[in-house]
């Protein structure tokens, strides 16, 4: 490809102020870092979220393909004024929230991908990406859609949406939801979160590299998977992996 | 006209009841369908409250206010709230409106505001 | 009057299930009879409380008694709201101790997260007086919330208070392989640190999420037998000693004492005069913590403290792994989870795992008499049991 072509492919990308890291404690006691990630590492998250296409519930695989295709065409240069957030617990990758600025005032949500479950890391990820837009961007107004329930009540009940249903939003065209900043300020006290400075060893742990998910969504198991296979239509197989999965019978 | 919700007064020991009741709690006594009745009192004091975020699928509001009422004749009802700061002890007054709404359907209760 | 001893027990892991419920009920039932060494029963009892709404299905139990090929035994499905598993128990208990059968099938089962949790709320709603509380949006958080706000302000009971037994039973589960959760929580993390209250959002004021159980789905099944066959099948003889239950008015409002759990006080009362028993001899006791509050509630309401003295107890650490009266070391419903159907039948699987000597982490030591209480509705259907080892 010569150059002069990829000039023409390459979005002119809009000047965006940095986002500032900042820390929280979890329920569990545990610092989470949220910051933002560099275009160089990108890669380190692709390896992360490729796991979660297999993961057939809760939308993870439509969401964590959409996300895929959103962080490797913002690498190739492909993707318009897109910013990258990550939340680390330890070092290790808890969930990636992604977005883009549409015009200098509009900010537009892409993506929450929550990678550790049971400690409301994907609401701490999704109020820090707000913050970037109204308080760093200053955006007047964010345009968000939800894909699967939880995203829908997370998003939608608690901040108190605007409907702009006239707008499709840019994933799949569907009616847009909006966050203005009046109601982010009004959500502010109970949902958004975090402080600063990042005491420098917990960020110097964040920092140094994207350390794998301990736990992360694996796909369900399917009972009609075993069905499906000619060697065993009655679906025993699947039980007894599943008693393998589990160590075993209890000894009599 | 104003809506009612009814207490049910048994016609053979004069004991009241809200929720309705086939047999008197007190006398035990009733043959079938022995009780007269009696619209609840609007006005109480407030029992006990919360305000509850996870709701049923069926309501579109992102909370409710919820409520139990000790009324001027000393029953008690649940009821929604339609107050913004709820204190235990303060006198509130309901009205009946639709406090579900299921397809066409809505269903009646009691819902109070402070007095 | 026969007595009845516990010769098998079976669970699975609380979690999310995707398998069929019939299945879940087998699986765990299938652990009970090869704990038990038999192949064959004279009755099985299904408790589960949403196989037709939730799961649309009916007549549960024919279907597990046929896939356990355990056809012609009789079989019957208890639905009786989050004690179901208690009251088939207590059928199962009858139908021993009558002499009218030698060995029964108890097994509890519930998949409620077929449907999203705001469905499964509902679901669980249903329970409630249809006209004077379920139509206005009640749910069994609200009940609890309500209930606990009146407890707060009469005894002094606090939002430090809930959040320590949430943190004591959700880590209590971290000894327990088959619990729902498997997540450490912290006091600083729930409710101490700048971000606790967003880490900890309420589910209905005055209670937060880790409040709250996990809504899960899992199996657990016990075997009950009569004296000689249990003497004949050689498994450590643990005998169901106390049986009560009691009821209470449907709507909460129409309780004289609204603090009250009086369903609680009789069905315990009666477990522990039909044992000859009183609290001061439980060694460990598996209380239905639906909410946090429901066990300092329960834990005065059975017996083990003063009323109103229940926070104070768990405050000195009382109720711990290790104390005067440990409560939920294998998590309870908040850790453990609670499929409604399985609860009841969960519980005494726990205690049986403890006075057989098998709780490994989280054993309690010299464990000869163990109590559950299994608490339907808004305390509207109680179950009460006491377990006691025999030498």
């Amino acid at each position: 490809m010569s150059v002069d072509l990829e000039k023409i492919l390459r979005p002119i990308p809009a000047e965006m102020a940095p986002y500032e890291p900042k820390y929280m404690l979890l329920a569990s006691g545990e610092a989470a870092v949220v910051r933002a990630v560099d275009r160089d590492e990108i890669p380190d998250l692709l390896k992360h979220v490729e796991p979660l296409l297999h993961v057939e519930r809760d939308y993870y695989d439509v969401v964590a393909s959409r996300v895929y295709a959103e962080l490797l065409s913002h690498y190739q240069y492909r993707f318009q004024d897109q910013y990258v957030l990550a939340v680390q617990v330890d070092g290790e990758l808890a969930a990636i929230v992604n977005g883009r600025q549409v015009t200098p005032t509009l900010g537009l949500s892409l993506h929450t991908l929550a990678l550790r479950r049971g400690l409301r890391v994907g609401a701490h990820a999704f109020a820090a990406k707000m913050e970037y837009h109204f308080d760093v961007l200053g955006h007047d107004e964010v345009l968000i859609v939800a894909e699967s329930p939880i995203g829908f009540r997370r998003w939608m009940i608690e901040y108190k949406l605007e409907k702009r249903f006239e707008i499709p939003h840019e994933l799949g065209g569907v009616p847009s939801w909006a966050l203005t900043r009046e109601l982010f300020d009004a959500a502010r006290s109970s949902l958004v979160v975090g402080r600063r400075p990042v005491p420098p060893e917990i960020l110097e742990k964040a920092m140094e590299a994207i350390l794998p998910p301990s736990d992360p969504p694996t796909p369900a198991l399917d009972p009609l998977s075993a069905t499906r296979s000619k060697y065993d239509p009655t679906a025993t197989a699947l039980m007894v992996e599943r008693w393998a999965m589990e160590g075993g019978m209890q000894d009599a | 006209m104003a809506r009612e919700i009814y207490a049910y007064k048994c016609r053979l020991c004069d004991t009241m009841h809200y929720p309705f009741r086939m047999v008197c709690k007190n006398c035990k006594q009733n043959d079938f369908f022995e009780f007269d009745t009696v619209p609840l009192p609007k006005e109480g004091k407030l029992l006990t409250f919360t305000r509850v975020y996870n709701l049923p699928p069926q309501y579109e509001v992102p909370t409710l206010g919820l409520g139990i009422v000790e009324l001027e004749n000393g029953m008690r009802m649940l009821g929604q709230l339609d107050i913004d700061e709820p204190k235990a002890g303060m006198a509130v007054k309901g009205s009946v409106e639709i406090v579900r709404q299921e397809t066409y359907d809505g269903y009646y209760g009691m819902v109070f505001r402070s007095a | 009057m026969r007595d009845v001893y516990v010769a098998g027990i079976g669970i699975t892991t609380f979690t999310r299930l995707e398998f069929a419920l019939s299945e879940i009920a087998s699986y765990a039932s299938m652990m009970a009879l090869k704990d038990a060494g038999i192949t064959e029963v004279d009755q099985v009892y299904v408790a589960n409380m949403g196989a037709p709404r939730v799961n649309h299905q009916t007549a549960l139990a024919s279907a597990v008694v046929d896939s356990l090929s355990l056809t012609p035994a009789g079989a019957a499905a208890i639905e009786n709201g989050p004690a179901s598993g208690g009251s088939a128990i207590k059928a199962g208990f009858q139908a021993v101790a009558s002499g009218m059968d030698d060995v029964v099938l108890v097994v509890g089962v519930e998949r409620m997260r077929e449907v999203n949790g705001l469905e499964a709320t509902d679901f669980v709603a249903t329970l409630t007086h249809p006209i004077a509380e379920y139509i206005y949006g009640v749910t069994l958080p609200a009940h609890a919330a309500m209930f606990t706000r009146l407890y707060m302000d009469k005894y002094g009971v606090t939002e430090r208070h809930l959040a320590m037994v949430g943190v004591k039973n959700q880590n209590a589960a971290l000894n327990n392989e088959w619990a729902h959760l498997q997540q450490e929580i912290s006091l600083e993390g729930i409710l101490d640190s700048p971000e606790a209250m967003t880490n900890n959002p309420y589910v209905a004021e005055p209670l937060r999420f880790f409040d709250a159980c996990p809504v899960s789905d899992g199996g657990a099944a016990i075997i009950l037998v009569s004296e000689e066959k249990a003497k004949e099948l050689g498994r450590p003889l643990i005998k169901i000693s106390g049986v009560g239950q009691a009821t209470d008015t449907h709507a909460v409002h129409e309780r004289e004492e609204p603090t009250d759990l009086l369903a609680v006080r009789k069905a315990a009362a009666d477990a522990f005069e039909m044992a000859g028993l009183t609290p001061d001899d439980v060694d460990v006791a598996e209380l239905h913590d639906a909410f946090t509050i429901l066990e300092i509630v329960e834990s005065e309401e059975v017996g083990f403290f003063p009323k109103g003295e229940g926070h104070i107890a768990l405050e000195k650490g009382e109720t711990a792994l290790g104390g005067k009266i440990p409560i939920n070391v294998g998590g309870g419903l908040k850790g453990r989870g609670h499929p409604v159907g399985a609860t009841g039948v969960a519980q005494a699987w726990e205690i049986v795992t403890q006075l057989r000597g098998d709780g490994g982490e989280r054993q309690v030591e010299g464990a000869n008499v163990g109590f559950t209480c299994n608490f339907g509705g808004f305390g509207n259907n109680v179950v009460c049991l006491t377990f006691e080892k025999e030498a």
